[in-house]
């Protein structure tokens, strides 16, 4: 212990105050609730902020790209409402996340910077891969297909391979993966305009599905 | 069976709600030491009083990163601390268990 502040080798106050059984299971529930409640991250709103981010954004896609013949893609007001979506997700997860997680160190902590690093490879091996494919000659109905569903392709695999990293296996991170696996691979089948109805709807909405079935789960 | 049985290293309230706060971690974590002074609160002092008790029974490790003001004293239940706080449960349990009225079960 190298804390110096108010160093003292007395009992504290607490000590002296005497304690029964009942007075100790007390204390233990109180302290446990205390800590569950301020040390674990509320995964719940993370997945209502993310299903509304993509179920809006997607969304909002979807409906300046339906009757395009020939499809041009998404207007631009709609792209930038969806970047503006996306930043506030980030914003509104590193504030969850840092609320439980400040003073957290160890094990946790670096299995949250993996999750965080294989997230910002895979995109940024996909903007790699997509500026290639683009200056390959890439039609824009093919582009806009891989656009919209490689982000929840990369997220669906990351979610995967991550959820084994916890002590426990973290169910809700295994199911959203596989689930966005799905969506994307599923997606892209029904075409340049409506993929993006289906990544809002099935994306978006799963992710908010999961936020509902969350604490049903077993947790990690 | 009586409130003897429970460890004495464990059965002060404050160093209850370290343990029990420190074992709500996952293995492997620990809790710097302001964030664990904010989640129990208590003063600088005592928790460092407290601290030292458990550390000196071996219940929990102490270590500090860097130096300066900018260094970070983290705490972590070790393995021993968390068996003894399963043991000190499984106590009071049994002896929640053995205060409590018996069901008699009489019906008419």
């Amino acid at each position: 212990m190298n804390e110096e502040a108010g160093t003292t080798s007395a009992p504290g106050p607490s000590e002296a105050v005497g304690m029964d059984a009942q007075g100790a299971a007390v204390i233990m529930q109180q302290a446990r609730e205390r800590a569950g409640s301020e040390l674990r991250i509320r995964r719940p709103v993370l997945f209502v902020t993310w299903g509304l981010a993509l179920l809006i954004g997607y969304g909002a896609m979807w409906l300046s790209v339906r009757g395009q013949h020939p499809f041009h893609g998404a207007a631009w007001p709609t792209l930038l409402l969806a970047l503006l979506l996306l930043a506030i997700a980030a914003i509104i997860t590193a504030q969850v996340v840092d609320r439980a997680a400040s003073g957290v160190g160890g094990r946790s902590e670096m299995q949250r910077g993996i999750f965080v690093l294989a997230l910002a490879a895979g995109y940024g091996a996909l903007l790699i891969e997509k500026s290639a494919l683009a200056s390959a000659g890439l039609s824009r109905p093919v582009e806009a297909v891989l656009g919209f569903t490689a982000p929840m392709l990369v997220a669906g695999l990351v979610f995967v391979a991550t959820s084994a990293i916890t002590t426990g296996l973290n169910w809700p991170r295994l199911i959203l993966g596989i689930w966005l696996l799905a969506v994307a691979a599923g997606g892209s089948w029904a075409g340049p305009e409506t993929v993006l109805a289906v990544c809002a709807l099935a994306g978006g909405g799963g992710i908010l599905l999961m936020a509902a079935i969350e604490p049903r789960l077993p947790r990690a | 069976m009586s409130d003897d049985d429970l460890d004495p290293a464990i059965h002060v309230p404050a160093r209850l709600r370290i343990m029990v706060t420190l074992a709500s971690l996952p293995d492997g974590d620990d809790l710097s030491f302001t964030r664990l002074q904010d989640l129990i609160g208590l003063t600088p002092g005592n928790l460092i009083t407290h601290l030292r008790k458990l550390e000196d029974t071996g219940y929990i490790t102490t270590h500090k990163n860097g130096g300066g003001v900018t260094g970070r004293t983290s705490v972590a239940l070790t393995l021993g601390g968390r068996a003894a706080l399963d043991r000190y449960t499984a106590t009071l349990r049994e002896l929640l268990d053995s205060a409590s009225p018996p069901v008699t079960g009489t019906r008419t």
